[in-house]
This record gives structure tokens, C-alpha cells and sequence, in this order.
């Protein structure tokens, strides 16, 4: 009875640990994201303060491609507003995971405590 | 004390845990801050060398080839400059607007840095509390075994069985000061605490004193026909009831005790001791009635202590406190229960707010004494003026529902009793019927007829005090029916 409890016990905390992980991987994009945010918004203000005069330039690989400025201001609006999109996907998917171990750990808790008074009772016995 | 002993145990480890939490965060910030600053002093080399850059057409310099060697060189076109904007963008600027786009930069910069320090700041300081608190409850472990705790709890004991009839709440609220106190505070809040007790328990005691001085003046009241120390007995009761919980209020209690029994004339009291209570008002409700009876000649029943009698008395044109409609309200009601109790009162006529505090009230029995004396009153006058006020029982209705809107209305608009009464408008002003309060005043008991005539002078005749109601119930009861009549009818009974 202890041993099954225990068995019980080790499977739903490997996989509370595996949910852990997902969670931490959710979060550690989510805070990438948020980085490309922040520099994106530098970069679309500091274009803003540039005239079309100035030659811009996008590094693909290792070429400097020119751009039109317009071009260039588009392209970077268009960035920005996938990043957030990414960036909501991954917050609606963080809450998920989070409540689902939520539901993890609770059964990891009543699952820790049968295995307690089944040691009790083990102990009890013996 | 074990406990307690344990506690402490347990707390001076959280708190050192919490400290270490503390100092990382405030260590992490630093470096930040560093990382940051290094940053800002890059940004401002660059700056300069832009400024300089375009001085010359061209520099001679030592050109990096390689990782290993330099070579002689010439830096041509200087004031040509391509500027990385971030995420694989370049532009090629002039000098002055790579200088722009450097200022933008440095503004980042700096907002960075400043929320940096703002948060370093503030876990500076978390860490400093957290350090008075382990020193505290470290320290503390031998204070509390050898004094307080004992003491405190003891008392506390004490003053919650005291309170439990009184007010329930006030007792966690005591609790928890002296736990705070506890903790916090080495002798000085221990001893602060025990003070803060004392006081309490001299204030209880007060209470009761000043109590049993407003049952004697009750007394000597209804001999003399004057209201106001009843009214104003049950108001401090109830209202020292109701705030039990600060020392403060206490002692403002006892000063406002002090001032009602001894005169009519303390509206200002009123208005300190009334501060937001509905309750409070509801008391008064019953005695504005009773105070309206004062200011009439005739009327020296109405001894309602509370100012807002003194108010009506002194307003003739005043209508009554919006308790007073509510108080009012119940009282037809109770007629047309035939005064069956104060209890069966309350619970049939929930209809406002004031009704539940009322209710409330009661049940709660914080003082039920006086508030049963108070309702005993309302039901005897109910009873000797039922016959009276059937006959007013419709236009009652009436003006109950009126007032019951209204009064839905006042609860939730006016966050304290005195703005209520602020709202009420005249009893004999033809422009109240324009306000809603108008016709909840009008509710007053129709228990007197000669009250009719004094109505002019004075709106709605106050029932007269229950006690002495009893006493007089033969004379009264003519009396008591004029009394009751609304201000609105009055007038209107005036005109005909």
C-alpha cells in the first residue's frame, strides 16, 4: 500500500517537475520577446529622427542591403506588432501552464499525505 | 509562552531568510547600476568623438588588420558615419545626426538607471526593517516571557469577553495593536501597550460610570419632562458601543456622554459623536421625535438627548434628521403592527439600510438595554396612539415609501449621518416638498391632536420618550398623536 502510494507519489512529481520546466521555458521566451520589444521601439524612434536622405541598411547575414527608409520604418512597425502578438501567445500559454501546476501540486500534496499515513499506519503495524 | 517561545524561534528565521532575499535583490541592482553607468559613460565618449570627428577631413591613424597588427591608415570622410539602430538596421548619418541619435540613446539610458536606483532604494530599505525585525523578535523572546505577553493577554482576555457583548470587532482590533506592539517595539512598545490597555480598561469603566449617570438623569428627565438626557443616554451608549475599538473614539464618547447629559444644546456634539454612524442617527431618529415634542410648549416629552433633537428644537423650520424619517417610517410601520415590540418592529420592517442597522443593533445587543428602552418607547407609543395612528396609517404608507427611496437614496449618497441631516429639509417649507426628505419627515407619529396646532410652530411632533410615555400614557396619548402628525400634515391640516 506505502509502495504503491510511493510509486503514485514519484510519477506526479517527475511530472510537476516537467511542468515546472515548461513553465521556466515559457517564461525565459517571454522575457526574450520583451527584449526585442524594447530594442525594436529604439530602433523605430531612432528612425523616426532620421531624414530620407540617409541611407539605411538591413545586415542579412554578411551583406548590407540598402533600404528605403519608408521601407525600412514598415518593416520594423510590422516586427514590432508580431513580437507582441508572440509575446500575448505566450502569456495566455504561461497561465495555462501555471494553473495546470497548480492542479499538479495540489495532487502532489493529498498524494504526500496518504503516503504519510500509509507510513503511519506502516509503521504502526511494524 | 511555549508558543510564543517558538514563534519567536521560528520568525528570527524567516525574517534572516528574508534579509538574505533582500540584500540579493539589492546587490543584483547594484550591479545593474554598474553595468548600466558603464554604459552611459561609453555613450558619452562617443559623443565627444563625433563632435571632433568632423574638425578634420581626414585623420591619420592606426588601422586594426587583423586581430594581431595595425597598419597605417587614413579616417576619410568623417563625417560620414553608419549608425547600428539595433536588430540588423544601419544608417548612414552625418556626424551631427549620429549625435542625435546618441542623445536618444543616453535617454534610455538614464530611465534605465534611475528605475535602477529607485528599486535598489527601496530594498535597502526593506532590508533595514527586516533587520529591526529580527533584532526585535530576537531580542524580544526574553521580554515576552518575562513580561507582557502574560499581561497582555490577560488582559485582553478581559476586555474581549467585555467587548463580545459589546462589539465583537473591537477585540481583534485590540489584539492586533498589541501584538504589533509587541513585535515591533522593544520596551517602549511593551510598555506603550500595557499603557494603551490600561487606558482601555480605564475607559470601560468610565463607560459604565457615565452610564449609570444617564440612567439617573433618564430619571430625573422623566420627572421633569426633559428628553434630552434619555435620548442622549441611549445615543452614548450605543454610540460608545459602536466605538469601542479606538482609544480616541472612546474618549470622544465619554466627552460627548458628558456634554449630552448635561444639556440639549450640543449639536455640535452631535456632529462629533454622530460621525458616520447610522446607527448613531437611528438612535437619534427616535429622539428627534421626541425633541420636536421639547421645542413644542406643549410637548415636554420629547426628551430625545440627541442634538438632533436640540436641532429640530432650535430649527423649527428644520426638518427632521433623515433618521428621524427612517425612525418615522418604522414607528408606522409599528402602528400598523400595533406596537407589537420593538423586536418584531425590526425584523418586519427591513426596508432600509437604517432599519438593518437598527436591527442590527438589536440583535447584536451591544447595549440592548437602551436600545429596547428606546423601541419599548417607540412600541408603547405605538400602542397608546394606535388608535390615533391608523387614521394617519395611509398617508404613513405614503410617505414611508417616499421615504424609503429616499432613504435608499441618502444611504448610499451620503456617507455620514450628518450629511443626511444636512439633506433634510424643513418640515414647514413648501420648497421641501421639492426635496424627498420633506415627506419622510412628514411621517412623524400623528399621536397627538393638540400637537396639531403646535405643529405650525414646530414640524412633526417627536413621540414623546418611551419611559415617560409610560408614565404619562393617559395625558400623552392625546398628546402623543398630535405629535406624531407629519410636519406636511400639519401644515396642511394648519391650512385648512
Amino acid at each position: 500500500m506505502a509502495e504503491a502510494i510511493q510509486k503514485k507519489l514519484q510519477s506526479e512529481l517527475e511530472k510537476y517537475q516537467q511542468m515546472q520546466k515548461d513553465v521556466s521555458k515559457s517564461m525565459s521566451a517571454r522575457q526574450k520577446l520583451e527584449a526585442q520589444v524594447t530594442e525594436n521601439n529604439i530602433v523605430k524612434e531612432e528612425l523616426d529622427l532620421l531624414d530620407t536622405q540617409n541611407t539605411v541598411y538591413k545586415l542579412i547575414g554578411p551583406v548590407l542591403v540598402k533600404q528605403d527608409l519608408e521601407e525600412a520604418k514598415a518593416t520594423v512597425a510590422k516586427r514590432l506588432e508580431y513580437i507582441n502578438g508572440e509575446i500575448q501567445r505566450y502569456e495566455t500559454l504561461l497561465k495555462d501552464m501555471e494553473k495546470k501546476s497548480d492542479q499538479h501540486r495540489e495532487v502532489l500534496s493529498s498524494l504526500q499525505q496518504e503516503y504519510q499515513r500509509a507510513q503511519g499506519l506502516a509503521v504502526g503495524k511494524v | 509562552m511555549a508558543e510564543r517561545n517558538k514563534r519567536n524561534i521560528e520568525v528570527p528565521q524567516g525574517v534572516d531568510r528574508l534579509r538574505v532575499e533582500h540584500k540579493k535583490v539589492v546587490t543584483g541592482c547594484e550591479v545593474q547600476i554598474q553595468h548600466w553607468e558603464k554604459v552611459k559613460g561609453d555613450y558619452e565618449a562617443l559623443e565627444d568623438q563625433l563632435k571632433t570627428l568632423p574638425d578634420e577631413v581626414s585623420y591619420d591613424i592606426m588601422v586594426p588588420f587583423g586581430p594581431l597588427a595595425f597598419m597605417p591608415g587614413k579616417l576619410v570622410h568623417t563625417n560620414e558615419v553608419t549608425v547600428l539602430l539595433g536588430d540588423n538596421w544601419f544608417a548612414k548619418c552625418s556626424a551631427k545626426q549620429a549625435q542625435k541619435l546618441v542623445a536618444h540613446r543616453k535617454k534610455h539610458v538614464r530611465s534605465a538607471l534611475d528605475d535602477l536606483h529607485k528599486t535598489r532604494k527601496n530594498f535597502e530599505a526593506r532590508v533595514g526593517f527586516t533587520e529591526d525585525l529580527e533584532k526585535l523578535s530576537g531580542a524580544k523572546g526574553d521580554y515576552v516571557d518575562i513580561r507582557e505577553e502574560v499581561g497582555s493577554i490577560e488582559e485582553f482576555v478581559s476586555k474581549g469577553k467585555q467587548r463580545v457583548a459589546l462589539k465583537p470587532h473591537s477585540k481583534p482590533k485590540m489584539e492586533a495593536i498589541v501584538k504589533m506592539e509587541e513585535e515591533e517595539e522593544e520596551e517602549g512598545g511593551k510598555g506603550g501597550s500595557r499603557r494603551g490597555v490600561l487606558s482601555e480598561e480605564e475607559l470601560w469603566a468610565r463607560l459604565d460610570e457615565l452610564e449609570a449617570k444617564e440612567k439617573l438623569e433618564e430619571e430625573h428627565d422623566r420627572h421633569f419632562g426633559s428628553a434630552d438626557t434619555n435620548g442622549n443616554d441611549d445615543t452614548t451608549s450605543s454610540s460608545s458601543e459602536e466605538e469601542k475599538e479606538g482609544d480616541g473614539g472612546g474618549h470622544h464618547r465619554v466627552n460627548g456622554h458628558d456634554e449630552r447629559s448635561e444639556g440639549k444644546m450640543s449639536v455640535p456634539h452631535n456632529g462629533g459623536q454622530v460621525n458616520g454612524t447610522t446607527r448613531d442617527r437611528e438612535e437619534e431618529e427616535d429622539k428627534g421625535e421626541k425633541e420636536e415634542g421639547n421645542s413644542l410648549p406643549t410637548i415636554y416629552f420629547s426628551h430625545t438627548v440627541e442634538p438632533k433633537k436640540v436641532r429640530i428644537n432650535t430649527g423649527k423650520n428644520t426638518m427632521l434628521k433623515f433618521s428621524e424619517l427612517k425612525e418615522q417610517k418604522q414607528q408606522a410601520k409599528k402602528k400598523k403592527k400595533n406596537g407589537n415590540g420593538h423586536s418584531h418592529h425590526g425584523l418586519h420592517n427591513i426596508t432600509t439600510p437604517t432599519d438593518l442597522y437598527r436591527l442590527f443593533v438589536d440583535v447584536k445587543n451591544g447595549e440592548p438595554i437602551p436600545r429596547k428602552s428606546i423601541l419599548k418607547s417607540r412600541s408603547r407609543e405605538n400602542s397608546g396612539c394606535s388608535d390615533t395612528s391608523e387614521s394617519s396609517a395611509a398617508d404613513f404608507e405614503e410617505r414611508r415609501t417616499f421615504g424609503r427611496t429616499l432613504s435608499h437614496d441618502e444611504n448610499t449618497c451620503s456617507d455620514t449621518s450628518d450629511g443626511i441631516t444636512e439633506e433634510d429639509s424643513p418640515t414647514g417649507n413648501p420648497l421641501h416638498p421639492t426635496r424627498r426628505f420633506e415627506a419622510f419627515s412628514c411621517t412623524v407619529v400623528e399621536k397627538e391632536p393638540s400637537s396639531i396646532p403646535h405643529l405650525t410652530i414646530a414640524p412633526p411632533a417627536l413621540p414623546t420618550i418611551p419611559e415617560r410615555k409610560l408614565e404619562e400614557v393617559a395625558p400623552e396619548a392625546p398628546r402623543e398623536a398630535p405629535k406624531r402628525v407629519s410636519k406636511f400634515k400639519a401644515a396642511r391640516l394648519q391650512q385648512k
